[in-house]
């Protein structure tokens, strides 16, 4: 079966005619071009496609696109503003939070939406938020730098 | 992509009554709530159904509530709300510990209550690919006939993973299921049989809507065994919970990960002994040693998560006692 | 050359000039290359381990609406393979099938449905023959031959040795012989492998996209391979979601996409599942070693003998370059005069392995420094006199020949034991808790490539135009390390300008010179001793120029933060953009090239197999780990991390960082709990959930320490930061292990479950050893 649905994405509304069995992976993906959410795994083993749906944290590759009517989606591609760095993404690119860069943006998405809820999180409070992110190249050392920084970047605003 | 999810359509009822009702229409559906298993599940082509039943909708089911008895906590609740529900964290701290325990933040944000109690069996020689399982002949549980794990028995072996039953199953919880003929309630461990292939006894036409857990005064725990702290499905996990009230304390344990069942398990009965001997806590391992009955259903040895439950268990009640 | 004395870029953290899409979304890496008008290309999959291929009927399958292309091996009756000499394996099954999971047909299809539906309608009759899955099934006497042409599965075996072991060990105060098993584990990089292939018919061009580190092999193969003259091909490397060593060589489905291409004259994009990238493997193979080692009471090291045995799975691939890595890196750490090495590398009817991050040398690392702890504590020295007594004289030549310009292990054993503050923490951390440490090292790049051909071994190429802009053209390839980023660091340094003013142009076959990619940790030494050299060349000629509106001598100008100007002169200053539209004048756009070639004394020993091994100069590192163990589980927690790394020189000290960090890191997930498991042929880890590798929970704090030696031929003295501090972290945790509990673990990995086992057989033997006495 297919429907309409009506999402906002990045703060734009779209509709569109969906089959039910469509992933909000491969509608972000190949219908919206928002290639940034990655597919990293065969369904909810990694992380990478991580958006935020009404702020949360939510896996897009386990995610159907007709449930997700009249909600709000959040990707990668909607946070920098007029071209200018988020203040996550300014701390990834400059402590080196992102080696290959494929776990990069499902990694900056889980750790805005612990941002949005405590904006300053100490480390275990990262870990745990960043639990169900794989990176295969940081160690994730600079990951959690990274998040610290914009924190603190965060505070100073 | 290039790769596709089977066909299937998705029906999305706002009540109860709805969701029975387009049950009845179409017995095979497969119940979604989260999803996070389900989804992985239909990319493997291991679900049997073209229609979805999508319960999230059913706000009836999505609400912790206070009453005279203890405590109702709807099937749709998500295991995000009871990682961090106060109320539950007071009186039945092992559940709450169980729901921080699965899987990744961004799974416990939609994975249920009830997606959780009513999760599938996994076997190393099921969670596997369509070309896999062909190339394996496929197995008891779908689509095959025998079981590679105990392939002369006649039986599924696939384990129970979920890891809020054991957490509830020592706060004495009652499942509330719905029917064409209306609600029922019975202990939580009457929702289980041991057996892989149909592990739950839900009727067809049957809908898991609540938990009810009574008032406690019992402390409680909740641990697993797995190799990372995080994301891991639980290798064995165990519950424990106590009444200090009473003298000799009294425990309960229940164990999950193990067998094709969570349940809970008797606690060392011999008067002579006493919880706070150390003679208690080795009969304890032995008890659990003896009653749980992993298989080769994960790669990691059946022995070690025998072994390593028990422990688990003695560590946990040392803890709390 | 040496490390300048002033630098204004190198030497300092840097961002990678890529990072900015990476942390925007707007990389594309293969899959996020726009596929409107693509095929969507699928693999079929032997579905047995061993067998003969009696058919494979493809009519249903071709009559199918909307499939426009099914082929099978019938379609390509070329080998492949990275080794000229072991080219043993075809993009698609012919005749035998080796491995469940082997390519035996594609197709392409309008959509994902359709090729799904089509991959299901091609009948495949096979005859199923006896499989080999272990070294010992695949040597026994009448096991089956996987190659016709290799009796007993034997791939290769290698037997060198150097100076005497028998002496060596008739002087030993102390000998002991070990045993190690080392699982197999695969890279299991983030970015599952993808293709996109596009044939011109009408032009008989073909251009793939792909996830490769080696751009420059791909594109040879896809020569043979497809039968076209190599100038018709281009090889795009887009975005790579990281390496490993998963992609240092063609693997097949990028051959099978460049054929349906070909086929159907059309574009065709290939997405492999993640379960098909883990069947694709290339891994480190399952590795036996024994290992015999002769100590003085000094600690010093007088022999070594070691015997390797390798599970290679179907095919060649790398592997005899892998069993003569593990050989010849036992030297190149420790002063060792006698040693004896003996490596068997099987075929075994699993995927096969491969090159991956620490090529060879990790098992045998591992088993060399857990042996070595073991020795010390008989001897009751402390493990780091032990290393200390063995340290190496730079500039020297092992015994098998390899070359040593600098070497920081000394410094690198300094820094950790004083930041782990190890002499006053070491073994008195309670039981359940302990501290080990270990050394290990990498080479800087193969002296020798696989394909060897005379050319230098880097090529980089600069332009200057109109605009004022200097564009660097690269061949090597950028896979998150950031080696985009040395280069344009070191173009900026050389010439002396601002690191806004570079581009980097990288991998593109039509537009960057050709480099033979990314692994051996090639391309800081290679490529950016080939870009130093480019920068003096655009560098020379903007002096020229300057020179002349200067009215001076060339020598006196100097260049500095976009400035010419005559040292000590009052002289004004001349702008960049004055001196470029002067040098532009005389000769208009500017292309200068740099190159860096090997020396010949930095290419190994003369006897078989000398090459390997040989590398201008090598990383050192020592690390501390710390630990904590759960007897009633035999789950290990790493709690912290001390590693110092000789990298010669830091040319961006943020990368090498980052480069330690993921190298330590990668070794703990070896060591703690990465696997592969087959069930008769059928993988169980094919999944991110079943492979684990750790969660940032599971991940420790790592104190990384930077050391530089200055190597005299490395550029601005550095060396390889990636590869070095990986093998020392196994046997670290190993020797932390025994710390803290007492446990003498003899396999890899150290999962709960291994190490409850063990335990519990030395429980047992210590209680029969009190029982009888």
């Amino acid at each position: 079966m297919k429907r309409i649905v009506s999402l906002k994405i990045n703060g734009k509304t779209v509709d569109d005619v969906v089959p039910d069995n469509s992933l909000l992976m491969d509608f972000l993906r190949d219908k919206q071009g928002l290639t940034g959410t990655k597919k990293g795994c065969d369904g909810g083993e990694c992380g990478a496609c991580t958006v935020l749906i009404n702020g949360h944290p939510r896996l897009a590759c386990i995610t159907l696109t007709a449930s997700c009517e009249d909600q709000k989606i959040e990707t990668i591609e909607g946070q920098s503003k007029s071209g200018r760095l988020s203040a996550l993404q300014r701390a990834f690119h400059e402590n080196l939070g992102a080696q290959c860069g494929f776990c990069t943006p499902g990694m900056i998405m889980a750790a805005e939406a612990l941002l949005r809820k405590t904006p300053n999180p100490d480390i275990d409070q990262i870990k745990t938020a960043l639990g169900g992110n794989l990176c295969r190249c940081t160690g994730y050392t600079k990951i959690i730098k990274s998040v610290q920084a914009a924190a603190m970047s965060g505070a100073r605003q | 992509m290039t790769e596709a999810l089977p066909q299937f359509t998705l029906v999305r009822p706002e009540t109860l009554d709805d969701a029975l009702i387009a049950l009845q229409a179409t017995p095979d559906a497969a119940l979604s709530a989260g999803g996070t298993d389900l989804i992985v599940r239909l990319r493997k082509s291991l679900v049997g159904s073209d229609t979805l039943i999508d319960l999230t909708g059913i706000k009836a089911m999505n609400s912790i509530d206070p009453n005279e008895n203890g405590l109702r906590i709807g099937a749709g609740v998500t295991l995000d709300q009871i990682e961090h529900s106060d109320l539950i964290a007071q009186t039945y701290p092992a559940v709450v510990k169980a729901a921080a325990s699965v899987a990744g933040p961004s799974h416990r944000q939609v994975a249920t209550l009830g997606g959780n109690l009513c999760l599938d069996t996994r076997c190393v020689y099921l969670n596997q690919s369509h070309w896999w399982r062909k190339a394996n002949d496929f197995c008891l549980k779908y689509q095959g006939d025998t079981c590679h794990v105990a392939p002369k028995g006649n039986r599924c072996r696939a384990a129970f993973s979920g890891d809020l039953a054991p957490a509830l199953l020592v706060h004495d919880a009652e499942v509330e299921i719905a029917g064409p003929t209306g609600f029922r309630r019975e202990p939580l461990g009457d929702l289980y049989v041991e057996d892989g292939a149909t592990h739950l006894t839900l009727e067809p036409g049957e809908i898991l809507v609540a938990v009810n857990l009574p008032a406690s005064i019992r402390t409680s725990d909740y641990e697993k065994i797995r190799v990372r702290k995080t994301v891991d499905f639980p290798l064995a996990g165990v519950a424990v919970a106590c009444d200090t009230s009473q003298e000799p304390p009294r425990l309960w344990v229940a164990v999950t990960g193990t067998n094709s069942r969570p349940f809970l398990l008797d606690p060392p009965d011999d008067p002579m002994l006493s919880p706070a001997d150390e003679a208690f806590f080795i009969a304890l391992q032995k008890q659990v040693q003896k009653a749980v009955s992993p298989q080769r259903t994960t790669m990691i040895a059946p022995h070690y998560r025998r072994l390593s439950v028990a422990a688990l268990a003695v560590r946990l009640a040392r803890r709390i006692l | 050359m040496n490390k300048p004395a002033k630098t204004s870029l190198v030497g300092r953290p840097a961002p990678l000039v890529d990072g900015i899409e990476k942390v925007t979304g707007k990389a594309k890496f293969t899959g996020d290359l726009n596929t409107h008008d693509a095929l969507v290309g699928r693999i079929l999959r032997s579905p047995v381990s061993h067998g003969h291929i009696l058919g494979i009927d493809t009519t249903h399958a071709e009559a199918l609406d909307g499939v426009e292309a099914v082929i099978t091996g019938k379609d390509c009756d070329k080998t492949y393979g990275v080794i000229p000499i072991a080219m043993n394996e075809y993009p698609m099954a012919r005749d035998r099938v080796r491995y469940r999971g082997e390519p035996v047909a594609a197709v392409a299809a309008r959509d994902a449905e359709t090729a799904a539906k089509a991959l299901d309608l091609i009948e495949l009759d096979i005859e199923e023959l006896t499989a080999c899955y272990t070294p010992t099934e695949s040597r026994a006497a009448d096991a089956p031959r996987l190659h016709d042409n290799k009796p007993g599965n034997l791939e290769r075996e290698v037997h060198h040795t150097f100076g005497s072991t028998t002496d060596g060990f008739v002087e030993a105060d102390l000998i002991r012989e070990e045993t190690f098993d080392c699982a197999e584990i695969n890279h299991a990089q983030m970015e599952p492998h993808a293709a996109l292939a596009e044939y011109d018919a009408e032009r008989d061009r073909l251009t793939l996209h792909s996830v490769t580190q080696v751009p420059f092999y791909v594109h040879l193969t896809l020569a043979r391979c497809l039968d076209m003259d190599s100038s018709k091909i281009q090889v795009v490397k887009p975005f790579v979601g990281g390496g490993f060593g998963a992609r240092t060589e063609t693997l097949n489905f990028e051959i099978v996409t460049a054929l349906l291409a070909h086929r159907t004259g059309g574009k065709v994009m290939m997405q492999l599942s993640r379960e098909e990238t883990f069947l694709t493997h290339r891994g480190r193979p399952n590795t036996q070693v024994k290992l015999k080692i002769g100590l003085a009471k000094t600690g010093k090291i007088t022999a070594v003998d070691c015997e390797v045995l390798m599970s290679g799975g179907a095919y060649a691939g790398y592997g005899l370059v892998t069993i003569l890595y593990a050989g010849a890196l036992l030297q190149g750490l420790y002063d060792i005069t006698n040693i004896k090495y003996d490596g068997y590398r099987v075929y075994t009817n699993h995927p096969p392995c491969g090159a991956m991050r620490g090529h060879g040398t990790v098992d045998v690392r591992h088993s060399f420094e857990a042996i070595l702890d073991r020795m010390a504590r008989d001897l009751n020295l402390d493990p780091f006199t032990v290393r200390r007594a063995n340290l190496l004289q730079a500039p020297m030549f092992t015994s098998n020949g390899l070359m040593v310009n600098s070497y920081g292990l000394d410094e690198c054993l300094d820094k950790v034991e004083h930041a782990s503050d190890w002499a006053k923490r070491k073994g008195k951390l309670g039981k359940g808790h302990g501290l080990g440490m270990a050394c290990s090292h990498y080479v800087s790049g193969a002296a020798k490539p696989v394909h060897w051909t005379g050319e230098p071994h880097a090529v980089v190429s600069m332009k200057l135009d109109f605009d004022g802009g200097i564009t660097v053209f690269t061949g090597a390839s950028d896979i998150g390390q950031g080696s985009s980023t040395v280069v344009a660091l070191a173009a900026a340094e050389v010439i002396g300008i601002d690191l806004a003013r570079i581009r980097i142009v990288a991998n593109d076959s039509v537009v960057t010179p050709k480099d033979n990619g990314s692994y051996s940790s090639r391309v800081t030494f290679m490529v950016g001793n080939a870009a130093i050299e480019a920068a003096r060349a655009m560098r020379a000629k903007l002096i020229d120029a300057a020179a002349e509106l200067l009215d001076t001598d060339p020598d006196s100008v100097k260049c500095e933060g976009e400035s010419f100007f005559v040292q000590g002169s009052s002289q004004s200053e001349l702008g960049f953009h004055e001196v470029a539209i002067a040098a532009l004048a005389k000769e208009g756009t500017i292309n200068v090239k740099g190159t860096f070639t090997t020396p010949v004394e930095a290419q190994g020993g003369k006897h078989r197999g000398g090459a390997v091994g040989s590398t201008m100069g090598f990383s050192y590192a020592a690390q501390v780990v710390e630990v904590s163990v759960d007897e009633d589980t035999g789950q290990i927690s790493v709690d912290q991390v001390w590693a110092a790394l000789d990298c010669g020189f830091a040319i961006n000290p943020l990368a090498v960082e980052g480069q330690i960090e993921g190298s330590v890191w990668m070794g703990m997930a070896q060591g703690l709990c990465e696997e592969t498991n087959y069930l008769r042929g059928l993988p169980t880890h094919t999944n991110l959930t079943d492979y684990r590798f750790p969660t940032i929970e599971d991940s420790p704090p790592i104190d990384v320490q930077i050391v530089e030696s200055i190597d005299p031929l490395g550029p601005f003295g550095a060396k390889e930061a990636g590869e070095g501090a990986l093998s020392g972290f196994p046997p670290a945790l190993a020797n932390a292990v025994a710390d803290a509990i007492g446990l003498d673990a003899n396999f890899l990995p150290l999962t709960p479950d291994r190490v409850l086992e063990a335990l519990i057989k030395l429980r047992r033997a210590k209680r029969r050893k009190e029982a009888n006495t």
